[in-house]
């Protein structure tokens, strides 16, 4: 009893101490936990507080940080595509208390996407949850304008960015897509019902490594095949940024030695999933595509064709594009 | 002596309708003076023709005499003036004499070992002339028909005056409309008024105050577009502290946007009692409103390879590597230096997009202005292509007034302007009125020059 007693006084000394320099909102109690100023702050001003506090912390990107959280507590996408004239308004104590909360997320460095809970890929807002993997704007440059087909199949769907964009911008199109993880299958069962794309899209928990059998039988024949596997070289995992060696899944990035694990048991797969003339559309890291064409032509995966390389944003070559040779089997 | 120039003078103004007798008088009868010293008191007295030779000299005279005043002041003529021109009734005698030839040309089989491709050109300048001709040749029938008319207004029987004054109206009905039909003809089409625009608003002389003016302004186009139905969609959007406007970019879309936009372009002015004034003194600040039309995808293209992409994602691995949310995009285009940035979106795709749409509205308005100075480097008066460093509005609050400088058209009601509405409309279509006329007498002049 006495002893909650002091700590209830304690807890009074620090804040008469730090009370006034909390009010004006330029401080932050040392005890660990950032607590909500009392007196009103301007959206400008709350959002510089917190950039000052990421670059205190070392997080990374403090700017960009402070201002999407912001944007999403106002209820937009970006601070720039909002009437400026927001900068100067006073926040209200839900607002207030609401980016608090997330920016104090964000200070354990869990990324920007995960504390906002959705990120935009292409035309489309998905919802954001960990582990699952982030989509990442490479992803987004690539696709489109080069996949047609009726039918199509991706492994590794993560958020199910890709499969649905697809079927977003393809009203033909049908497709599966497979994930090992259980929370990838359920949030991209989750995006596409909330796109509205559910009925198009077949969504099942399943690993290429122990259910390859089902997925020949069950997913099989399909005239697209694309993939974004986790292609990191192990050796690369632990110089990742604590954003994503903490929060995203590490199966969704590790591919092994020589990042090809998940590569190389696609390429085996295609042949006997695809149709006549079907496509296999990976994206890789930089060194790959010369390892997958040589993996092609060495007999290891016959039935399929290396057709090109294309490059991304940064023209670093990143997108390969396979055909399954149409006259054998 | 006098008297004389005072009878010509009569009669010389009974026939210019457009002339204001009180103020142009004066200087009229000394015109005349000079005039009558040099001819004979018979001449100018008796014969239409020396009547009309007078006419046209005192009207060349008047303009000397009124030469620094702005030619641009003049205001817009109606239909039936421009059709008094004679360059106007040359230029459609030639065009019937050069419809006829090549015609003829066309139609001749001894023709046919000609170049295909002058055969060819000559095919479609047929096609395009034969409503003109055709207009022209109704519009010359009309006319007799109407003189003949005219005759019989004046007849004994009341019925048969009825019934002309029926025939006369729809007669001067049809004369309307064929010259309306000719001249809308005639106006050369702007290429690019069917594109979709760009338009850019920056703030200029007057500090914070013009930045507050550019944001009342730039909403007033956000509403202009609302009022037509366009697409409306910010680009870049820079604001100042006090909820002012420094600079911002929105893509307008939707028919005509090009079309009723470009005449927006120039420097506008606003005078008035800043808010940001404590002393109630007036103060003159100006903005800077572009107009870039935008290019469809079919009349320009871009070489991907004279482009350099910027992103944060160039630096490091890339990939699953990285997880960054910076997805700003700046495109630099090479050879000309030209850049467009974007961050307005969360996807960096997006971004891209957006930034090249930009770019392309630079790029082209970039050729259009060289085409244009090339086309037109002799034109006075430039409405909407060029002149962006011309005043060419003011918004004057305390006398609740809006002025265009170019027509010299003055409006009231600056609120009810601002909302981007009727009246907004009503000054834009007076712009539209008068440019269409000043392309098509630079046309005429144009051909005159050349005979």
């Amino acid at each position: 009893m006495e002893a909650l007693i002091r700590l209830n006084r304690l807890g009074c000394a620090v804040r008469l101490r730090y009370g006034p320099m909390r009010r004006q909102g330029l401080c932050f109690t040392s005890a660990g936990r950032d607590l909500p100023p009392v007196s009103p702050l301007s959206v400008q001003q709350a959002a510089a507080l917190w950039e000052q506090r990421f670059r205190q912390c070392g997080v990374s990107e403090p700017h960009l940080s402070s201002q999407h959280i912001m944007a999403h507590v106002l209820g937009a996408k970006t601070m720039a595509s909002l009437d400026p004239v927001i900068l100067t308004e006073v926040l209200t104590d839900i607002q207030t208390q609401k980016f608090w909360e997330l920016c104090s997320k964000r200070l354990t460095r869990m990324p920007v996407q995960y504390v906002i809970e959705e990120w935009d890929f292409r035309d489309l807002t998905l919802k954001m949850r960990p582990p699952v993997f982030i989509p990442r704007p490479e992803t987004e440059s690539r696709l489109g304008s080069s996949v047609s087909g009726v039918r199509c199949l991706e492994v590794g769907c993560g958020s199910g960015a890709i499969s649905l964009s697809l079927l977003h911008s393809l009203p033909q199109l049908s497709a599966v897509a497979v994930d090992r993880s259980q929370e990838a299958v359920c949030l991209t069962r989750e995006n596409a019902h909330r796109l509205g794309l559910q009925d198009r899209l077949e969504v099942r928990q399943l690993d290429l490594s122990v259910d390859a059998e089902v997925i020949l039988k069950e997913c099989g024949p399909v005239t697209v095949l694309v993939s974004n596997p986790p292609y990191l070289f192990s050796q690369d995992m632990t110089s990742l940024e604590p954003e994503i060696l903490r929060f995203e899944d590490p199966a969704a990035l590790d591919g092994g030695a020589d990042g090809m694990q998940l590569i190389r048991q696609i390429l085996t797969l295609a042949p006997h999933l695809l149709t006549d003339e079907g496509l296999v559309y990976l994206e890789v890291d930089p060194r790959h595509p010369p390892l997958i064409q040589q993996c092609v032509e060495e007999e290891m995966t016959a039935g399929l064709q290396y057709l090109q390389t294309h490059c991304d944003i940064t023209d670093r070559p990143r997108f390969c594009v396979l055909q399954r040779r149409g006259t054998e089997d | 002596m006098a008297l004389v120039g005072m009878v010509l003078c009569k009669t010389t103004l009974r026939q210019s309708v457009r002339l204001n007798c009180l103020q142009t008088h004066g200087c009229i009868l000394k015109n005349l003076l000079v005039y009558s010293t040099g001819t004979s008191k018979s001449h100018c007295m008796v014969t239409g023709r020396t009547v009309n030779l007078a006419h046209n000299r005192h009207l060349h005279i008047r303009r000397a005499l009124h030469v620094t005043q702005p030619t641009m002041a003049t205001g817009v003529l109606s239909e039936e003036e421009i059709f008094k021109k004679k360059s106007l009734q040359d230029y459609l005698k030639k065009v019937e004499t050069e419809y006829r030839d090549f015609l003829k040309s066309v139609n001749m089989p001894e023709c046919e070992h000609l170049d295909a491709e002058i055969m060819k050109f000559r095919r479609t300048r047929v096609t395009h002339l034969a409503p003109l001709v055709e207009y022209a040749k109704n519009l010359e029938l009309k006319l007799e028909e109407c003189e003949e008319t005219e005759a019989l207004l004046k007849d004994e029987d009341p019925d048969i005056r009825e019934l002309a004054d029926i025939d006369m109206r729809a007669c001067l009905e049809a004369i309307q409309d064929l010259r309306h039909k000719i001249l809308s003809r005639l106006i050369p089409v702007d290429e690019s008024d069917a594109s979709d625009l760009i338009l850019e608003v920056t703030a200029g002389v007057g500090g914070q105050e013009a930045m507050l003016f550019t944001a009342e302004v730039f909403d007033m186009y956000q509403r202009f577009a609302a009022f037509h139905g366009w697409l409306f969609e910010i680009l870049e959007y820079m604001p100042s502290e006090i909820g002012g406007l420094r600079h911002a970019t929105a893509s307008i879309s939707g028919p005509q946007s090009y079309m009723k936009m470009k005449f927006e372009g120039g420097v506008h002015r606003v005078q008035r009692v800043p808010r940001t004034e404590k002393q109630g003194r007036m103060h003159t600040s100006t903005i800077t409103v572009v107009v870039l039309p935008q290019p469809t995808e079919i009349n320009f293209t871009i070489n991907a390879k004279d482009l350099r992409i910027e992103t944060k994602r160039a630096s490091g691995a890339g990939g699953q590597h990285v997880n960054t949310t910076d997805s700003a995009v700046r495109i630099v285009h090479i050879p000309t230096g030209v850049v467009s940035e974007c961050q307005q979106e969360r996807s960096q795709l997006k971004n891209r997009e957006k930034a090249m749409q930009v770019l392309r509205a630079k790029l082209y308005s970039l050729r259009l202005e060289e085409e244009t100075s090339k086309r037109y480097h002799a034109r006075k008066i430039q409405i909407g292509t060029k002149g962006r460093s011309e005043k060419v509005r003011t918004y004057n609050f305390s006398q609740d007034r809006i002025t265009d400088h170019r027509i010299g058209k003055t409006l009231h009601d600056v609120e009810e302007f601002m909302l981007g509405e009727e009246l907004l409309e009503e000054i834009n279509e007076a712009l539209q009125q008068f440019s269409e006329q000043e392309a098509l007498m630079d046309l005429l002049d144009e051909l005159v020059s050349e005979n």
